[in-house]
C-alpha cells in the first residue's frame, strides 16, 4: 500500500457516503403521490398513491412479456416480470419520490413522483 | 515472449477471468441495477497488467467480456461488461504507466473497480434513459472499494508467486 492508495480509497468512500446522505435526507419522510409506469421510455400507466388504499394489481406489456405491479397503501412494487433475473421484483416496495424500479430486459420503469418534480422529470437530487 | 507462450498465457488469463465471472454470477445480485457485480474477474486483468503489460491487459479484458457475454447469451450483459471493462482497463493502464509511484497495484485495482461500476451504470443509463438509475451510484462506488481492495491484494499475492517462474522466457 502506498499513500496514494489510501487517499484514493478514503476519497471514494467519503464521496459515496456524502452523496448517499444527501439523497436520503432530501427524500426522507416524504411520500410519493403518483406512480408512473413507462415501457421503452413511453408512459403507459399512471396510478395515484395514497395511504390506506386497497391493494390492486396492474399488468403492462413489456418488450419481453408481461410485467405485473402491485399498488397498496401508498406503495408500489413489481410482483411478476417476464425478465430473466427478476431484479425488479427483488427491489420490493418503493414509496418515496425519486425512487424507481427499473427492469432493463423488459424495458419497464416504475417511477414514484411527489409534489416536487412531478412533471415527468426526476427530482433534482439524483441529477 | 514467443507467440506460442504469449497465446498460452493469454488463454490462461482469459480462462481465469471467465471462471471467476461464472462463479460470481451465481451470487445473488447485490443491487437492483443491471450489470452490478462484484468484479472479481478483474483479477485476471490486473495480473495481466502487472505481469505482462498494458497490451495483454487490454486483450484479456476484451476477450473475457466478449466470450463471457456469448456464454451467458445476453447481448445487454455483453454491452455492459464490455464498456465497463474497456474503460476501467484504460484507466488502470493510465495510472500504471503515469502514476506508478503514487499508486501500488492495490490503488490501481480500486480505481479500476470504481470506474468499472460507474461506466456500467452510465451504459445502463444509455439503454434505459432514466436518471433515477443514478440513485444507485453511491452504493455502486461503495461496493467497488472493498472488491477493488480484494482484487488488488489477490493480484499482488499471485504476482509475488509468479515472479520466479519463467513465464516470459523464450
Amino acid at each position: 500500500m502506498r499513500p496514494g492508495d489510501i487517499v484514493l480509497v478514503v476519497l471514494m468512500v467519503v464521496a459515496a457516503a456524502a452523496s448517499m446522505i444527501l439523497v436520503s435526507r432530501a427524500n426522507a419522510g416524504e411520500k410519493g403521490s403518483l406512480a408512473v409506469v413507462e415501457v421503452n421510455g413511453k408512459e403507459v400507466l399512471r396510478v395515484a398513491l395514497g395511504a390506506g388504499q386497497a391493494s390492486r394489481d396492474f399488468t403492462v406489456a413489456g418488450v419481453q412479456g408481461k410485467s405485473t405491479l402491485k399498488v397498496s397503501d401508498g406503495r408500489v412494487r413489481m410482483v411478476r416480470s417476464a425478465c430473466r433475473d427478476k431484479l425488479c421484483v427483488g427491489v420490493g416496495w418503493i414509496d418515496s419520490p425519486g425512487r424507481s424500479i427499473v427492469c432493463l430486459p423488459n424495458r419497464v420503469v416504475i417511477r414514484v413522483t411527489g409534489k416536487r418534480g412531478g412533471g415527468g422529470k426526476v427530482d433534482s437530487v439524483t441529477e | 515472449m514467443t507467440g506460442t507462450r504469449r497465446v498460452t498465457n493469454l488463454a490462461l488469463l482469459v480462462s481465469i477471468g471467465l471462471v471467476l465471472s461464472i462463479i460470481e454470477s451465481t451470487f445473488p445480485p447485490l443491487l437492483p441495477v443491471p450489470g452490478a457485480k462484484l468484479g472479481l474477474a478483474n483479477i485476471a486483468t490486473v495480473i495481466a497488467l502487472y505481469m505482462f503489460g498494458p497490451r495483454m491487459a487490454l486483450e484479456v479484458t476484451i476477450l473475457r467480456s466478449v466470450i463471457g457475454g456469448l456464454l451467458r447469451g445476453s447481448v445487454i450483459g455483453l454491452f455492459l461488461s464490455f464498456s465497463g471493462g474497456l474503460v476501467s482497463t484504460l484507466v488502470m493502464i493510465f495510472l500504471y504507466l503515469l502514476f506508478d509511484r503514487t499508486f501500488s497495484v492495490v490503488g490501481v485495482s480500486v480505481a479500476g473497480a470504481v470506474t468499472h461500476n460507474v461506466v456500467q451504470l452510465l451504459a445502463a443509463y444509455l439503454l434505459v434513459r432514466h436518471l433515477a438509475l443514478f440513485y444507485y451510484m453511491p452504493y455502486l462506488i461503495l461496493i467497488a472499494v472493498p472488491t477493488g481492495l480484494f482484487v488488488g491484494f489477490a493480484a499482488r499475492r499471485v504476482n509475488q508467486s509468479l515472479e520466479g517462474l519463467p513465464l516470459q522466457a523464450r
